[in-house]
Order: structure tokens, then sequence, then C-alpha cells
């Protein structure tokens, strides 16, 4: 059964620390990247960025199945999203708003027309945990 | 935890990993792992740490509590580990995608590796986001395992067009 995402994953969505996805091959062989950003669509998708055709996005069009890692450094907290690929969007809102955003992040890291973005991925979020760190050294 | 010695296939090989990637590991500021289940479900693992062995063929990789459920299940059943990191600011990120070797308890060398990366991450994710330092430490957690692979691929990950090509072994023109 799919879990709604919490109010309280939102400012972590928008806080501009990079994510981290990890996806799996048909093949059965991992991949980790990161990401510049996910961005919330509504309480049970994700949507991210589509950029170059490399290996997540192969390997979600082969087995859609991904782990979705959201980074809150001063909360002390990860959320960890299973989330499956749906479909991908070329117009319309969500797309605009992450080409904005993309193009901003892109700005403040000295990236800029490194980062296009072709499409907008959009995710069904399966189930979502919360990870809090354990801080004790 | 007890050592874990069953790996589950021998490796399909296995690559050296060049001095210039070495010392990259030794100076990088950020790590992730991925491990897939029987069902090609994948799952993120954040490491705490990393350090290459002598043979320059394995790596060790310490993993915090919080990432362990179902870690050593699905290394057995499939032995695929990935490691990918990043050195914060230049963006300079690399992919190790190789076999399980075995997992264990942290051994010295291993909280060396995890408080080296906390110094690091402290101190670079502070001068570059204004988060305070202290939050920045403790965001690398002490791990509570150490995983053991042999790296039988190496991918430049730097964001860019070149994203994805293989470094070692090299890709055929």
């Amino acid at each position: 059964m799919d879990s709604p995402l919490p109010d309280a994953i939102r400012p972590v969505m928008q806080n501009g620390v990079p994510a981290i996805i990890v996806t799996c091959s048909a093949a059965g062989v991992p991949n980790a990247t990161i990401i510049s950003q996910a961005y919330y669509v509504d309480a049970m998708h994700v949507a991210l960025s589509f950029q170059f055709f490399n290996k997540t996005i192969r390997n979600v069009r082969e087995n859609p199945r991904a782990s979705l890692c959201l980074n809150d450094v001063e909360g002390s907290v990860n959320w960890v999203l299973d989330i499956e690929y749906e479909r991908s969007e070329t117009d319309g809102p969500v797309f605009d708003e992450m080409d904005m955003q993309i193009e901003a992040i892109a700005s403040a890291t000295g990236m800029s027309g490194i980062f296009k973005l072709r499409a907008a991925d959009i995710y069904r979020v399966r189930s979502v945990e919360r990870v809090p760190i354990d801080a004790s050294t | 935890m007890k050592p874990d010695v069953q790996s589950p296939a021998k490796p399909k090989g296995s690559v050296q990993i060049p001095g210039v990637i070495v010392q990259f590991l030794s100076q990088a500021t950020i790590g992730m792992a991925g491990t897939r289940d029987a069902s090609l479900v994948p799952r993120i693992r954040r490491v705490s740490g990393w350090r290459v062995e002598p043979d320059q063929e394995t790596i060790a990789c310490t993993i915090p509590e919080g990432y362990t459920g179902g870690l050593l299940e699905s290394l057995r059943d499939n032995g695929e580990f990935t490691l990918t990191v990043e050195e914060i600011g230049p963006h300079e990120t690399y992919q190790f995608k190789g076999t399980y070797v075995d997992a264990g308890p942290c051994t010295a060398p291993d909280l060396s590796a995890f408080e080296g990366l906390r110094d690091r991450f402290g101190s670079v994710v502070h001068s570059l986001y204004g988060i305070p330092e202290k939050a920045c430490r403790a965001y690398i957690a002490r791990p509570s395992v150490t995983v053991r692979f042999r790296v039988r691929e190496i991918f430049v990950q730097t964001p860019g067009p070149g994203a994805g090509r293989r470094l070692v072994p090299a890709e055929e023109k």
C-alpha cells in the first residue's frame, strides 16, 4: 500500500542539498547517483529531472523501482523513499517549475549551461521512512 | 555483529584502482552506496567512511545502523554493491561497482576512516552551505558494520554530459 508524503518533508525537498537515488538495471546491477533536487508534485508523487540519458534514466525505464534519499543536514535526519517511475512530462507546470529551479541551482553552483531539462520524470511514492542520524560518536 | 564471510558468488573479475583515484578517495567528502534484493528492488545505504585496501582492488565501506536493514540478506543473495563518492565543491564524483566479499564489525582503521570523513564533511559543508559545523559533523553517523567489496568497474559521475563513462576498465573506442 502506498504512503503519502508527510508535510515535514516538503522543506527538505527545497533545502538545496543534493539528493541521492539508487536504481537497478534489469540485469540486476545497482546504480547510485547524486541528483540536484527532487520536486514535490503531490502527496503521492515526486518528480526528478531528466537532463542526460544516463544510467539512472535507462534503469528506471527497464526496472521502475528506485530508492531516493533526501538529506536534512541541519535536522539530522534523512528521508528514504521507495518510489516507482510512472511517466515523463516534457511540458506543463511541473516541467516549467523544475526547469526554472534547475537553472537557479546551476547558476548558484557555477554550473550554468551544463544542466538542461529534457523531461520531468514522475514517480509514485510507495513508502516513506524517516531515518534519524545517530549523533553518538 | 559476527563477521559475515559468506560470499554468494566469485567476483566476475576485479580491477586495480588507479593511484589518482585512491588519492581522490582519501579527500572526498560524501559517499553513498546501493544494493538490491532478489526482486531487483534497489536500496540506498548511506556510508560513514571508506578506505582502499593494500591490494588496491578492495574497498572497505562503513555503514551506520539506520541503513543496515536487509543489507546482509541482499549481499548474500546476489553480491551486488555500488559506492558513489563525491568531493563536495568541485563535484568530482566516481562510482565503484563491485562484488561483495564479506562484512563484519568495524575495525580501528575503519573507524579512523569514519573520523576522517566526519572531519572533512564537517569543514567543507559548513563552509559551503553555512550549516553549523557541529550539525555537519553529526550528520556523518557512527558506523555499525563494515562491508568489503571488490571493485570490478569504475565510472565517472562528475555532473555533465560525460557522466556515466566507464573509466576502468577503459571503454572500447
